[in-house]
This record gives C-alpha cells, sequence and structure tokens, in this order.
C-alpha cells in the first residue's frame, strides 16, 4: 500500500522542470571533464605537491649527507637520521598516493569505497607526523644557520654537542606536532569521524533488519 | 586512429549519460533538499559517472553499474558533507512549484528514512535486482522491501522470532 503510494508520487514529478531539464550537449561537455570530489575528499593534489617537495628535499640532503661523510662533519648524524626520515616520508606518500587511486576511487561498492576513504584520510592524518618530524629537522638548521651569523660561541658549543641538537630536534618537531594538532589536524579528524559514523550507519541500518 | 578511438569513445560516453540522466535525477530526489544542491549534486554524479567509465571501457552493462555506483557514492559524499556543515533549515526548497510540491508529497510519504534504506529505495525504483543491489552497494538487504518493512514494524514486536521459537521449543 506504502510502495504504491510512493511508486504513484514518484511517477507523478513533473516530466520536465526547472530542475530536471533535459541535459544539454555542451552542458555535458563541460561536466564530463569536472572532477567529482570536492577539495575535502581530493587528497591527490597535496599528496603530490608533498612527494614533489619531498623528492626535491631528498636529493639536496643526500648531497649534503654525502659531503658530510666525506668530510667527517658535525652535521652527519643529523643528516643521516634525515636522509632515513625523508626517504620513509617520500615512501608513505607515494604508497597513499598509489593506494587512493582516485580515478578509481568512486567506481567502487558503497561499503568499500567508504572504508577505502576512511583509509585514506586516516593515513593522511598519520602523514603530519612526517611533516612533524621534519620541520624539527629543518628548524634546528634553521637554528644554527642562524646561530652561526648572530653568535658564533653558540653555534659552535650548538654544533659540537649533539646531546643538545637531539634534545632540541625533538622539542621543536613535539611543538610543531602541538602546532598542527591545533591547527590542520582538527578538520581532518572531524571529516574522518564523519566518514566513519557514516559507515557505521550504514552497516547498522543494513543489519538491523 | 588512436585519436578518432577516443573521439568515438567520448560520444559514447555522452550519449550515454545524456540517455541515462533520469537515473541521475532520480537519486538527487532522495538526496537533495533545494534547487542549488540538486544541481550540484547533479553535476558531480554525471562527472564522477564519466569518469567511471573512462576508467572501464569494457561493455554496456559494466557502464551501468559505474553509473549506479556513481550515484551511490556521490550521494554518500553529499551526505556526508552535509554532516560536516553547521546545522540549518534543511527544508524542501525548489524553484518549480510543480517540482516543489511532488517534491513534499513524496517526502512526506516516504518519511524520515537512513541513506541505506534510500539506496535501496533508489534501486527498488529503478528495478535492481537483490543480487545486483549487494554488487553495486556491498550491503547485505533483507528480501522486504522498505515501504512494506516501515508499514510491519510495530507488528513485528509482537512475533517471536524463527530462532527464537526453535531454541525454546527443541
Amino acid at each position: 500500500m506504502e510502495l504504491k503510494k510512493l511508486l504513484q508520487q514518484w511517477n507523478s514529478f513533473p516530466e520536465v522542470s526547472m530542475e530536471e531539464r533535459p541535459v544539454l550537449s555542451s552542458d555535458l561537455e563541460k561536466i564530463v571533464v569536472k572532477n567529482p570530489l570536492s577539495d575535502a575528499f581530493y587528497l591527490r593534489k597535496k599528496l603530490t605537491l608533498r612527494i614533489a617537495i619531498l623528492s626535491v628535499l631528498w636529493l639536496y640532503n643526500i648531497w649534503q649527507f654525502r659531503h658530510q661523510w666525506l668530510t667527517q662533519g658535525n652535521e652527519l648524524y643529523p643528516q643521516g637520521a634525515l636522509f632515513v626520515a625523508l626517504a620513509a616520508a617520500l615512501y608513505f606518500h607515494v604508497r597513499l598516493l598509489l593506494f587512493a587511486d582516485y580515478p578509481t576511487l568512486l567506481a567502487l561498492p558503497l561499503v568499500n569505497f567508504l572504508n577505502k576513504l576512511e583509509t585514506i584520510v586516516d593515513k593522511y592524518i598519520v602523514a603530519y607526523k612526517f611533516v612533524s618530524a621534519l620541520a624539527g629537522f629543518y628548524l634546528l638548521f634553521g637554528i644554527e644557520a642562524l646561530l652561526s651569523r648572530v653568535s658564533a660561541g653558540a653555534y659552535e658549543t650548538l654544533s659540537n654537542n649533539n646531546w643538545y641538537k637531539w634534545l632540541i630536534l625533538i622539542f621543536l618537531s613535539v611543538s610543531f606536532d602541538i602546532l598542527l594538532l591545533h591547527t590542520i589536524i582538527p578538520r581532518q579528524r572531524k571529516l574522518l569521524e564523519t566518514v566513519k559514523r557514516y559507515r557505521d550507519g550504514i552497516h547498522a541500518r543494513a543489519q538491523n533488519k | 586512429m588512436s585519436n578518432s578511438t577516443k573521439k568515438d569513445g567520448d560520444t559514447d560516453l555522452r550519449s550515454l549519460l545524456k540517455t541515462q540522466h533520469k537515473k541521475v535525477y532520480a537519486i538527487c530526489r532522495l538526496f537533495a533538499n533545494n534547487y542549488r544542491e540538486h544541481q550540484h549534486l547533479f553535476t558531480n554524479i554525471i562527472a564522477a559517472a564519466s569518469q567511471n567509465i573512462r576508467t572501464r571501457k569494457d561493455n554496456s552493462d559494466d557502464k551501468q553499474t559505474m553509473l549506479y555506483r556513481a550515484c551511490i557514492n556521490m550521494a554518500a559524499l553529499h551526505s556526508i558533507a552535509l554532516a560536516m556543515e553547521p546545522a540549518q533549515d534543511r527544508g524542501i526548497q525548489f524553484k518549480s512549484p510543480d517540482f516543489q510540491r511532488s517534491m513534499t508529497n513524496f517526502r512526506d510519504t516516504m518519511g524520515l528514512i537512513s541513506d541505506a534504506e534510500k539506496f535501496r529505495l533508489f534501486l527498488e525504483l529503478e528495478n535492481i535486482s537483490q543480487e545486483e543491489m549487494v554488487h553495486l552497494t556491498g550491503i547485505q538487504f533483507n528480501n522486504r522491501n522498505v515501504a512494506s518493512r516501515k508499514e510491519t514494524e510495530p507488528v513485528k514486536k509482537n512475533f517471536i522470532p524463527y530462532l527464537k521459537e526453535k531454541l525454546i521449543w527443541n
């Protein structure tokens, strides 16, 4: 009875209206080349940009690391650690981009699509940890460069004391991570929570029947 | 040669979308509450469908599946995006008076149902089989349709489920 009524009303919709007008070829030409995903869900550009930046930094780091290795410089261990961190970050981002596989993402069944979307957003949040760690390294190098110009004595003390360097590095990385946790990450977390809640809602409804 | 094949493929895709666009309007009726949302969702589904079909150029059945999956997935993203927005008036507001009336009547009859049920209703209205529904959504729906379940829901509580009966008496 109810379905009959629904069907009746479904069929009573006007054949043509301002809302449901026939699609023009000129409109279609513009629409088919449009990206269907909004910025919040489409992380491809951001990931590609990060990969490009990481690649450049990694290449520069390889050159610096080699130089430190050959001269047995004071920055050998920090440069070595940065080499490992950049390689890991690069691997993580490339893997995430390949996993996301945006051209085929919307062709998945709903449940798989939501699961994959959740994983992408979750891993993207994890990727910020790499950003924090790398920011710690580059801020440390920045402080060292500044000290070398402002106070040569302080620079000498710092560059000869590895313990200070590692402690400052940890402090800067953690501080940058806290900064991200209060600025950019909450938006991503909200998106992740909404996707999770939606997926759970779909599952719960399907299982309650 | 490859350019002409690509051009033919694009023409096929456009003609398919042109003939099937009513399916897209059908899901928009279930998920959009105003003109802006309706147009936005329609455009995004068409874009998603064309992207899906372009990635797989096997056969026409597959193209239908890709179109339905684009409809369902984009509608889900639409709901997620709305859930993230601050609370606002979600009343039905369309420009055309006839469409507004039809939409109000339809939504009143449909009542407040979950998105999973909306997807099922959409697929039922499109005469999609149970197996195909699972293939499209990955959700295991039961055999009774959405509307008849709404009707029998209060009565259901008075019956002892089959399994419980079995456990008590065996």
